[in-house]
């Protein structure tokens, strides 16, 4: 299909992607988009250096391709260099989505079901300003290497997403109830989940009180523990920022305990949702990575380069944000471990501590911080008065210890309108989750 | 009908560093083509990306219009401008070996340290044409330079963060930024007292003013959902605090004249706040419609999507003043890194910062240990706001300067 340049490595990904946007803002229709492109990124290595070009001429890849294998220098070895030796060669059609389509649904049956859902946020009066969105893609990706790939499979995923601003007797709150899945049908019959959302949101606000700061037991929240994995755990377990660095070896070595004897954190592109990538954009297919298994460093997460350099196997976490970008490491579906306690359980161990039920915004890195959008205090053993926070934080390495508690019940959520962030490539669409955590000493503003 | 399309094209050659060696070279050519066309109060889009048939794109705007997307608002018409705001940069070949050459030089000054990431030169050009005589245009150059900074024997993913955005690359202002960073970064030092003291922020860093953004927003006010709602025209604010919506050529990021709507402000730029009183909320037509509110053009949209309200590039007036002459001789905490931090709805303001460094308001002098600060919205651009600088002596930047609440993490 593509001559490939010799005495380099070469490797194609095209994208066609379908995508839907329908939006309502307080009533009116604001956007209804149906869009549908194609785009190429296209790598070469010489051994020494990466050479990428992004190209919306799918007709023209191979010009493309022979300009870009100008820029590298022959090298006669490139098959036997070590990242090139790491490349999966997969080859097939998988194609999972050509009957369930969402490309299948009708339009204005998009259009119906979002409609459905309006009147139940026009009801509340405390509801000033709002936002109901549905949104679909359907991505079929095809990939092509010189060392033999070639593969074609696809993904989608359906979500609806509700933005809603609260105003309840002068006091404020932005706030939000998403659904992401992969068929369309699961977003029907949300009626009673987002009526019930909307009325929590509308008594919290009524009742919080600012919190009084200091170190607390805090319980997070399944949608809360996957983002405090996410972004405590998960960051650091991506490997690129290991390369060649001697000091990171030496403190992140496989097999060390790095938390609670509980604490189990899993990466894997295989459940299906938002973080679903049966094949990595370097054409690995996916893996289920431990990262971190009864509280000992089990594994982290690679692209070839970073595999090769550690000498460490595939994980498929090569990701692209999209054609316009090369892969790097990026987590797929990320979640702890179920424990052995119930909910009730671990809130009824608390004397005084704080239950997070949901949250604005994590960052992770020596330190991590989450910013809570809605959190009740725990008192003698039960959830008591709703509290305004701006930032919970603490030591990543320290909290890990700090783990007393994991409730039987685990959730897997899927990003809907956001996704993670990693240097430029924002928002790459993720899932992840767990179950309730309870953890010791983390400090709250 | 009225015809109006908008053009978007993006050429860039990014280079990725690793360990302090340049590990890829990326280019990019990406155009983008909407075609728009109005009619009894609908708005039909349709677009495409790189070369596109422009009659097969206005047949299916033609065609969108029984999507039904209320748009009954006039289009911008019968204005001319453009501006290019490019200069003189390295060619491609010259830029990666320019990059190579400032890398040997880092590795030999700061071999305990290594450097990551991107540097770019980004080319940007935006264009606004209808049938109504509208016709803007804006092009533009960046180099940008990201580097994450860490330090050898550290076990952290990075340490510091160094930020390059001009016009035109200039070797020894990367390198100074650098030098001064990595000075400050090997003498530790502790704060001259936990409690309230003078904290700067950098020009481009939004934390400090992200619920001005989110409560200015035109719907929100609008709608009763803002706690500035019942603020219009009222003194709110330190008499010295001006908050504007800009596109000025100074501002590099952001300098694009006109919005999606194809409004223009006058000087660029629009009050939103001005000498501590609210003058207005953001909007875009159809919010100012609504509500009654004066058009600021904060419109946005991608290429294919209607214009809609978005914020656009928000700054606080400069001051007359130095940094060192606000400062009044007191020492500050200059933030670098401050992640993950908020404001709570009723505007509690309270964040972590992983780096921060003590300044006299010329120069960074060490660097603190993790710190967490917090201040309240009203307070912090009330009686504790203290100036932005007319100067750009915080690592290349002008700084904002606030008394807030600083304790160790």
């Amino acid at each position: 299909m593509y001559t490939f340049p010799k005495n380099l490595y070469t490797d194609i990904r095209i994208e066609d992607v379908n995508y839907t946007e329908i939006t309502y803002r307080n009533g009116e229709l604001a956007e209804n988009l149906r869009r549908n492109y194609m785009g190429a990124f296209i790598r070469i290595f010489d051994g020494n250096r990466w050479y990428y070009s992004s190209t919306t001429d799918i007709d023209n890849i191979q010009k493309e391709i022979d300009k870009l294998a100008l820029m590298a220098k022959d090298n006669e070895e490139i098959m036997e260099h070590p990242i090139v030796k790491k490349f999966e060669v997969n080859r097939g059609e998988f194609l999972q989505f050509e009957g369930k389509g969402i490309l299948k649904v009708d339009h204005k049956e998009k259009l119906a079901l979002l409609n459905s859902y309006l009147p139940i946020l026009e009801s509340k009066e405390e509801v000033k300003m709002w936002r109901a969105v549905y949104l679909d893609k359907k991505i079929t990706k095809e990939f092509y290497s010189s060392k033999g790939a070639d593969l074609k499979f696809d993904y989608q995923t359906c979500s609806l997403a509700f933005r809603y601003s609260l105003n309840v007797d002068g006091k404020t709150l932005d706030s939000r109830y998403d659904k992401t899945d992969i068929y369309f049908d699961r977003l029907k019959g949300l009626e009673n989940e987002l009526e019930k959302r909307l009325n929590n949101d509308i008594e919290y606000v009524r009742h919080a009180k600012p919190v009084k700061p200091g170190k607390y037991t805090v319980i997070f929240a399944p949608v809360v523990a996957g983002v405090f994995a996410h972004e405590s755990f998960g960051h650091k377990s991506e490997a690129d920022f290991m390369i060649g660095d001697q000091t990171m070896m030496e403190e992140w070595p496989i097999g060390k305990r790095v938390g609670a004897d509980t604490l189990s954190i899993v990466d894997t592109g295989q459940i299906l949702g938002s973080g679903f990538v049966p094949f990595d954009d370097e054409g690995t297919k996916a893996k289920k990575t431990y990262l971190i298994k009864n509280g000992i460093l089990t594994g982290r997460l690679h692209s070839a380069t970073t595999a090769a350099a550690l000498n460490e196997e595939l994980t498929g976490n090569a990701r692209a944000l999209n054609f316009e970008y090369e892969p790097i490491v990026r987590m797929t579906t990320t979640y702890i471990e179920a424990g052995d306690k119930t909910k009730e359980e671990l809130i009824s161990e608390v004397k005084e501590g704080i239950l997070v039920l949901d949250y604005n915004h994590g960052s992770g890195m020596s330190t991590f911080t989450i910013a809570p959008r809605i959190s009740y205090m725990i008192r003698d053993g039960k959830i008591a008065e709703p509290v305004n926070i701006s930032v919970i934080s603490g030591n990543v390495m320290e909290t890990l210890y700090e783990i007393d508690g994991i409730s039987k019940e685990i959730e897997i959520i899927s990003s809907s309108l956001g996704g993670c962030g990693k240097m430029e490539q924002f928002p790459l669409p993720i899932g992840n989750g767990g179950p309730y955590i309870r953890v010791k000493n983390v400090t709250v503003q | 009908m009225i015809k109006e399309k908008y053009i978007n094209r993006v050429k860039e050659i990014s280079l990725n560093v690793v360990q302090t060696e340049v590990e890829s070279v990326r280019k990019k050519d990406i155009l983008k083509t909407g075609l728009r066309v109005y009619d009894k109060g609908y708005i039909g889009i349709a677009g495409g990306l790189g070369r596109v048939d422009e009659e097969e794109l206005e047949r299916r705007a033609i065609d969108n219009l029984s999507l039904k997307v209320p748009y009954p608002y006039n289009p911008s018409k019968e204005l001319k401008k453009e501006v290019d705001y490019r200069e003189d940069v390295l060619s491609d070949e010259d830029f990666v070996n320019e990059i190579d050459e400032l890398l040997n030089i880092l590795k030999d000054e700061f071999p305990d340290f290594t450097f990551s990431n991107k540097i770019n030169i980004t080319e940007v050009e935006t264009r606004l044409v209808n049938s109504m005589g509208l016709d803007l245009g804006y092009k533009d150059r960046l180099v940008l330079g990201q580097l994450i900074i860490k330090e050898k024997a550290s076990a952290n993913v990075f340490d510091a963060l160094a930020l390059y955005i001009e016009r035109q690359y200039r070797r020894e202002l990367f390198l100074n930024i650098i030098r001064e960073t990595l000075e400050a970064y090997r003498n530790p030092v502790k704060l001259p007292k936990e409690g309230k003291l003078p904290v700067i922020f950098m020009n481009y860093d939004i934390t400090p003013v992200s619920k001005l953004i989110d409560e200015l927003n035109g719907y929100k006010v609008g709608t009763g959902a803002s706690l500035f709602k019942d603020f219009m025209g009222k003194m709110k604010f330190n008499e010295n605090f001006t908050f504007y919506q800009s596109a000025e050529r100074e501002d590099l990021l952001d300098a694009q004249f006109f919005d999606a709507e194809g409004v223009v402000n006058e000087g660029f730029k629009y009050a939103l706040i001005e000498n501590g009183r609210i003058v207005s909320p953001y909007t875009d037509k159809k919010t100012a419609h609504k509500f009654n509110l004066p058009l600021t053009g904060s419109a946005s949209g991608e290429y294919d999507k209607v214009p809609s309200l978005s914020p656009r590039n928000y700054k606080i007036e400069a001051s007359d003043k130095t940094l060192k002459e606000l400062l009044n001789g007191q020492l500050a905490v200059a933030v670098v890194i401050a992640s993950g931090g908020d404001f709570t709805a009723d505007g509690v303001f309270g964040t972590p910062v992983q780096l921060a460094f003590l300044s006299d308001g010329e120069r960074l002098i060490g660097r603190l240990p993790e710190l967490k600060l917090s201040g309240e919205l009203y307070s912090m651009f009330g009686e504790d706001f203290i100036g932005k600088s007319k100067d750009k002596s915080f690592l290349g930047q002008n700084a904002l300067a606030i008394n807030l609440d600083v304790k160790y993490l």
